[in-house]
């Protein structure tokens, strides 16, 4: 009922009497089993044969919602029968639950992986998990979705679900610190903005139009700084180097849009109005914020040389030298001409916005 | 069928063809929809059966066919959906959840058929009020979509659309849940699932209609937000929904309307948006798909179909932008004295 990319061939509404009675069938089968579910679940047979029957029914139709949540009524019913043999902490039948689940939802996933229902499931089987073992075995079933999640964003690495999927992993590693000796261990701050920071640098080596991994940076850093303590030199250097990096992707792809995104992140930490908790350097004075504002004009308007047409350059020019007069400086580094002709050349280039650059003319009064 | 006559209607057939919207196709097509029994893709998508609804009813109106599905039966329907606890689910026998009741309020407001729900269930509309009201979280102001506890900007919106459909917005806290859309703002402007998501043009509308609803537009940064939402547009016309993505039709509703909700549409090329969204169109069968021939479903048809009523494409009935619903029924619901 939502199809996406799937081709319309003319005549596929003519079907053979064959292929007709194929479909039948198949309708006939799949209702059969629909029915024989809901039949159990209404019965309250929460057992293994027919968990059996929702994986059957699930391989069948992922998006049916109404069985993954029979599925966990099935679950929570086994999850209550104590385990046969073995010590009635270590749960070991939890645990053959547990991986049962981590298994359908991996292979469902690969198959469709934008389906809300399956990530939602994969999460409350963690969270299952988690209430079943102990803290050492939770974490160890937490760590390994990190492999799973690398996996899906080597396949798609825009997929938004296992971006978010990602963060929430993350977020209980971090809530959950790993124990040096489980008795007296002292809880030892474990986040993972380092290592999650480093993720996202190696996914943009890849592919520097990845905007979700630049989205992921971005949040990163002001925590990042705050857990290394850094001192104002060591923030400065940060910024300096996170400049150096977008300023080469600006070179290597102008075009790209996500790229120039993050350098428009990065400026608006300068600006007075950015928040204290979201500043990169502390402590700006007008003075530092015109030299930043005038190296990028300086920079991003030497590109002009080789990419005239590339409307991205205009709007970050406009972009600084609306910040920079903002903070009362003057023009030095570009006059009302400049600034003008950078509108110009966005109006000829970019005739889809005109509406919004014709307001921007009037709005900068130029 | 006979075309209803209307402002603008004559002025659609004198068009040149590739700017032409096959009016009774598309009719003809949203009244096949339940005749496809014998169909696997149809018990395939059971799950989808009151949104399905919602999305066909929906584009009737915008064309100019509001009686093209016969109400008795789409009513019959709707409350078969309707579960002990005021919630709707997709089909009879599907759980409730937030998503469908969502559409079952909207069929109801769009049939203006509240008050049988109140013949069928006494005290109805208070009793699904209620159920949508207690997904919501009192820690953080979202909302879950259903006990199992998934949560989503979309079903805060759902929560306050519906709510407010049926002037019970009193049962939540509405500044808890724009604190919480708050929390889900980037630095692009835009707005994700949750707080810490990438800004996604789906997610967006639904933050920028809840605080519509809520009142409090003021707290958006709109300039960035609108440059980033005009972004969106490429080449071709179309719409994606994330930097560096394909168009779609679909998002031709969710950045438009984001955009109309903010004053800018025109910030994008109406012109050029519309011939996307014609040529997306199955002439012979009709429907609309996501992109030009690419298989048609009723989710493309009614986003593409109210993209055209956004862009005042002639002889379409006004959409309202925060709700995706005929102008008409959201004046007549909201102005209700309960």
């Amino acid at each position: 009922m939502a199809s996406h990319g799937v081709s319309r061939v003319i005549g596929t509404n003519i079907r053979s009497a064959e292929v007709r009675q194929k479909e039948i069938e198949q309708i006939a089968a799949y209702k059969n089993l629909v029915d024989l579910v809901n039949t159990k679940i209404t019965e309250r047979k929460y057992t293994i044969e027919v968990l059996g029957l929702v994986t059957k029914l699930l391989n069948e139709n992922p998006e049916y919602y109404t069985i993954w949540n029979h599925r966990r009524r099935v679950l929570g019913g086994l999850f209550d029968v104590p385990p046969t043999g073995g010590s009635p902490t270590q749960t070991p039948h939890g645990e053959e639950l547990i991986n049962g689940e981590l298994q359908l939802t991996f292979a469902l996933l690969r198959k469709f992986p934008k389906c809300y229902w399956i990530w939602n499931h994969r999460n409350w089987v963690l969270r299952k998990g988690e209430s079943l073992s102990d803290t050492e075995a939770a974490r160890k079933l937490w760590s390994g979705e990190l492999q799973l999640i690398g996996k899906m964003l080597h396949a798609d690495s825009r997929n938004f679900h296992a971006w978010s999927y990602r963060r929430e992993v993350v977020a209980y590693l971090e809530r959950t610190p790993a124990s040096i000796s489980s008795s007296t261990s002292p809880i030892l701050s474990q986040s993972l903005a380092e290592s999650e920071y480093e993720y996202t640098t190696k996914m943009i080596k890849t592919n520097l139009s990845n905007f979700s991994a630049w989205h992921s940076r971005a949040k990163l850093i002001p925590r990042l700084l705050n857990e290394r303590g850094a001192d104002n030199a060591a923030r400065k250097q940060l910024l300096d180097s996170e400049l150096a990096l977008i300023c080469t992707a600006i070179n290597t792809d102008p075009f790209d849009q996500s790229i120039w995104y993050y350098h428009q992140f990065l400026m608006s930490t300068l600006s007075p109005e950015c928040s204290r908790q979201n500043q990169i350097v502390l402590g700006l004075s007008n003075m530092d914020r015109q030299k930043y504002y005038a190296h990028e004009i300086e920079y991003i308007h030497e590109i002009i040389e080789d990419e005239a047409d590339c409307k991205w350059i205009y709007v970050a020019l406009l972009h600084l030298a609306t910040s920079y007069l903002e903070i009362d400086g003057g023009t030095n580094a570009f006059t009302t001409v400049d600034m003008r002709s950078w509108l110009e050349q966005l109006k000829r280039l970019d005739p889809l916005r005109r509406g919004r650059w014709a307001e921007l003319g009037s709005s900068l009064n130029i | 069928m006979a075309l209803v006559s209307g402002p603008g209607r004559g002025g659609m057939d004198s068009m040149p063809a590739e700017m032409r919207l096959f009016v009774d196709k598309h009719v003809r097509y949203i009244q096949s929809l339940d005749s496809r029994k014998d169909e696997l893709e149809y018990w395939l998508t059971e799950h989808l059966r009151l949104n399905g609804l919602y999305w066909g009813l929906t584009a009737l109106h915008l064309l100019g066919h509001p009686d093209a599905l016969p109400r008795h039966e789409l009513l019959e329907f709707v409350f078969s959906c309707l579960h002990e606890n005021g919630g709707f689910g997709a089909a009879p026998g599907h759980d409730a959840h937030m998503l469908y009741t969502v559409s079952g309020v909207q069929i109801l407001a769009t049939l203006d058929a509240f008050d049988e729900l109140e013949k069928r269930v006494p005290g109805g509309r208070m009793k699904t009020g209620q159920y949508i009201a207690d997904l919501q979280d009192p820690e953080t102001g979202t909302f879950a979509g259903d006990e199992w506890g998934e949560r989503d900007t979309r079903f805060l919106y759902g929560a306050l659309n519906a709510l407010s459909l049926m002037g019970l917005l009193h049962l939540v806290n509405v500044d808890k849940a724009v604190d919480h859309i708050q929390t889900c703002a980037n630095f692009d402007g835009g707005y994700g699932t949750s707080p810490g998501a990438e800004s996604h043009s789906g997610q967006i509308f639904t933050c920028l209609a809840a605080l519509s609803i809520a009142g409090r537009l003021d707290l958006v940064e709109q300039d960035k937000l609108g440059a980033w939402l005009s972004e969106r547009q490429l080449k071709n016309g179309g719409l994606n929904g994330r930097p560096e993505k394909k168009e779609d039709v679909c998002y031709s509703w969710w950045v438009a309307t984001s955009l109309a909700m903010l004053k800018k549409l025109h910030w994008i090329d109406g012109a050029k948006l519309t011939a996307f969204i014609l040529q997306c169109q199955d002439p012979e069968l009709g429907g609309l798909a996501d992109r030009p021939g690419d298989m048609v479903d009723v989710f493309h048809t009614v986003f593409g179909i109210a993209g055209l009523s956004l862009l005042q494409y002639p002889g379409l009935a006004e959409v309202d932008p925060v709700y995706c619903m005929p102008r008409a029924v959201t004046a007549r619901c909201l102005s209700r004295q309960w």
